[in-house]
């Protein structure tokens, strides 16, 4: 199979290819790294000026091209890669095209520049994708770099107990099944704020977090029953608990060679990504690479 | 099984609270002014927008005196509950205390008078609302809802009737979508709101006395004592929200001194406040008018409107109680569904109840039903049968706390208690002699609707609750600590 990386040329971030490369030795994939080049003016007879700007966007391209390819044999030459420099209205768009044309398991990218270093931080584009795919969507924290070699070994399922989060756990189990990771099923839960005045005091909202989080160990336990076969050799269920999502996230351990796995809501069109608000907030709060999946 | 008398008996553990959640469960951040502004943010607004035309004509310009009796048993209550809720540190309210001080028939019979208290008070507080909003409409475009989608079908001497009263059932429908969201108050709205509702009253207070006339007061005492109790009655449902200082007892630095001071300060501005208006508004127009029909909802706009014969102070005050008591109404809905969260919790209720929404992490189910519940009890029963319903649950559960004080001194001596009630046995005496005072000038009717309630309430608990109890069951696991 084969995984569909985005680079953008010149913006100093590698992280996107560090996490291709990471999935692609994990479960041996080759990678298409595709850079998108703006698209000509679709107009019957090219001037000079069109002329002019299609020899610029080639250029841009090629660049682009020999850049990733530079890039690549120092992350590591031993990854079958093929780059290449498309046409297209936008990053996103020519990222969902390639990924259909080829028959992507998922789609790459990196957090870019703007974020804070080691969280993940949604482009513009990976903002697109995350609301438009119907593939796995992969997403590398700012600065991310994979030790030499290395693989994923822990895949965490952020679980809360609906329908939704069973099809998550059946894609992370299939994670681990094609990776040799563990697995790793994470519930966060998260206090909600308290009403002032607190007409009943200020534990009510300790007690139902208290109810959700037993809720939640019976729904965990429930849906690790079901996980089918080939079943992941080491299987944990945990609940983290705090005051909001970064230190629920934080009282986690996280390890490199990590990777959390978050569903989308089926709020959007049928067969689409869609983050909900909280799958949002989490995805934000990661120290780790995330993988969206339908 | 356990036997009945056990049953009836049994107490709730006292567990030790699970530190799971970062660094202490809470800090102790709260000084006294806060506390006391929580005091004042709970407490205004609940009644003093409707309960002059109620009480008025019981007592006549003796309401003032009224007003003080309510506020001394309602002081005197916060004490007591101050420190039943310091020393057993549980959510839930008094249900919760009861039920780890009395055993569970008691917390029971708790459980019935706050579940009116806080739905019924939902509902009162959503009427109310409604008057207020439909005098808005009125001088902001000119037209109002017609009586039939404003008043509710259930005739009440002969006030205006109607089919639903629509408002009312759309404030409950919006709190109850809000808490489903996981909405809630801030202390920066709470204060907000506080300053919005004294901002109101004191505007009502200054315009009121520039028509004030001293011969209003004459024959002060002409209704007796029995007028006096009767208007105590309904007033004191205007004192609700004064317990959530005590509540919040464990986030003070200092609880032995803080608690009374804020409580007390709390219960000085308020009383304050409220004597304020009743003397401007007694002062301002003849008694006969205070049971006008006019009057009968947003009382104080329409009398500012009959004083000043301009709408734009009625237009301010409606518009402040409008904004204020829709977050009156949000807060007593999550009061009241969180009780509701408990019991289910100690399986007192259906599991149900006790479930949390996984998407939203709020109770949703046990959300709804509040909603629905109360939604049509303010849509459909006049407000007048529901400020005494929501007394009388009120008091009765204020006299068992202070009660229960007595008792727990003398069976749990060595319990640890941050704070403790001052003037010790005396204050609780008082404060169940200061509740039975108030609870006597009470309607009959609201007598009926109240033992009505509470047999409904203890069938369900020996048909149902008794058994399905996680005492009965031996698992305190989930136990509410």
């Amino acid at each position: 199979m084969t995984l569909v990386v985005g680079f953008a040329p010149g913006k100093d971030d590698r992280s996107g290819l560090e996490l291709g490369a990471l999935l692609a030795r994990s479960d041996g994939d080759d990678l298409r790294i595709v850079t998108a080049a703006p698209a000509r003016w679709p107009t019957p007879v090219a001037g000079g000026t069109d002329r002019e700007y299609a020899d610029w966007a080639r250029a841009h391209g090629e660049a682009a091209v020999a850049e990733a390819t530079a890039l690549m044999a120092q992350i590591d030459p031993d990854v079958r890669v093929k780059a290449a420099w498309v046409e297209g209205r936008s990053a996103s768009s020519v990222l969902l095209s390639q990924a259909g044309k080829h028959g992507a398991r998922a789609v790459v990218v990196g957090s870019g520049q703007a974020g804070a270093y080691g969280q993940v931080h949604l482009s513009s584009t990976a903002d697109v994708l995350l609301h438009s795919a119907s593939v796995p969507v992969a997403i590398a924290p700012r600065g991310f770099d994979a030790p030499a070699g290395s693989t994923v070994t822990r895949a965490t399922c952020a679980f809360r107990g609906d329908e939704q989060s069973r099809r998550t756990l059946a894609a992370t189990a299939e994670v681990c099944a094609r990776t040799g990771a563990a697995l790793r099923v994470a519930t966060f839960a998260v206090r909600g704020r308290t009403m002032y005045p607190p007409e009943t005091g200020l534990r009510d909202e300790d007690m139902v977090m208290e109810a959700w989080i037993e809720q939640t160990n019976a729904l965990q336990a429930e849906a690790l029953a079901t996980i089918g076969e080939p079943r992941p050799d080491d299987v944990r269920a945990v609940v983290a608990d705090g005051r909001t999502w970064q230190s629920a996230m934080d009282r986690l351990d996280w390890q490199r060679g990590d990777l959390l796995v978050v569903g989308s809501s089926r709020a959007g069109l049928a067969s689409r990504l869609f983050l909900g608000p909280n799958a949002t907030k989490i995805l934000r709060a990661s120290p780790v690479p995330v993988l969206v999946v339908p | 099984m356990a036997g009945l008398s056990q049953q009836l008996l049994r107490r709730k553990p006292f567990a030790q609270p699970r530190g799971a959640h970062d660094g202490p469960e809470l800090a102790r951040t709260l000084g006294t002014f806060s506390l006391m502004m929580f005091g004042v943010g709970a407490t205004v607004g609940t009644g003093i927008f409707f309960v002059l035309q109620e009480a008025v004509p019981d007592a006549g310009p003796a309401v003032m005196v009224s007003f003080l009796v309510a506020g001394v048993a309602a002081g005197l209550s916060a004490l007591c509950y101050a420190e039943l809720a310091s020393s057993i540190p549980v959510s839930g309210s008094t249900y919760s205390f009861t039920y780890h001080s009395m055993g569970e028939l008691m917390a029971m019979v708790i459980a019935a008078c706050v579940l009116l208290e806080y739905g019924v008070a939902a509902s009162a507080v959503a009427v109310g609302w409604s008057g207020y909003f439909n005098e808005l409409l009125n001088s902001l475009f000119g037209f109002q809802l017609p009586d039939a989608l404003s008043y509710s079908p259930v005739p009440y001497e002969d006030d205006v009737t109607g089919l639903v009263n629509l408002p009312a059932v759309v404030l409950v429908f919006l709190c109850t979508i809000l808490l489903i969201r996981g909405a809630s108050e801030s202390a920066k709205v709470n204060t907000i709101m506080v300053l919005i509702k004294l901002g109101v009253l004191l505007l009502f207070v200054v315009v009121a006395l520039t028509a004030f006339r001293a011969d209003r007061f004459d024959h002060f005492f002409a209704s007796g004592s029995a007028g006096i109790s009767a208007a105590a009655g309904t007033i004191f449902f205007s004192f609700i929200g004064l317990d959530a200082v005590s509540t919040a007892g464990e986030e003070v630095k200092d609880p032995q001194r803080a608690l009374p001071r804020a409580i007390m300060g709390a219960l000085v501005i308020v009383v304050g406040v409220y004597l304020l208006v009743a003397f401007a508004g007694v002062g301002s127009q003849p008694l006969a008018e205070f049971s006008s029909d006019e009057q009968q909802s947003a009382g104080l706009s329409v009398i500012l409107e009959n004083i000043t014969g301009s709408s734009i102070p009625g237009t301010v005050v409606a518009a402040g109680a409008v904004i204020s008591i829709f977050s009156v109404t949000l807060v007593t809905l999550y009061g009241q569904t969180r009780i509701l969260f408990a019991m289910g919790r100690d399986r007192m209720l259906p599991d149900r109840f006790a479930s949390v929404d996984s998407r939203t992490m709020t109770p949703t189910f046990n959300t709804i039903v509040v909603g629905v519940v109360v939604s049509l009890i303010a849509g459909f029963v006049p407000a007048d049968y529901l400020w005494d319903t929501v007394s009388i649950g009120t008091l009765v559960a204020f006299s068992v706390v202070a009660i229960s004080i007595l008792i727990l001194r003398r069976t749990q001596p060595g319990l640890e208690r941050p704070f403790r009630v001052p003037g010790y046995p005396v204050t609780p005496v008082i404060t169940v002699v200061a509740c039975v005072y108030v609870l006597s000038g009470l309607a009959a009717i609201t007598w009926v609707i109240f033992s009505v309630w509470l047999a409904i309430v203890l069938a369900f608990y020996f048909l149902w609750g008794r058994r399905h109890s996680r005492l009965e069951s031996g698992d305190h696991e989930g136990a509410t600590r």
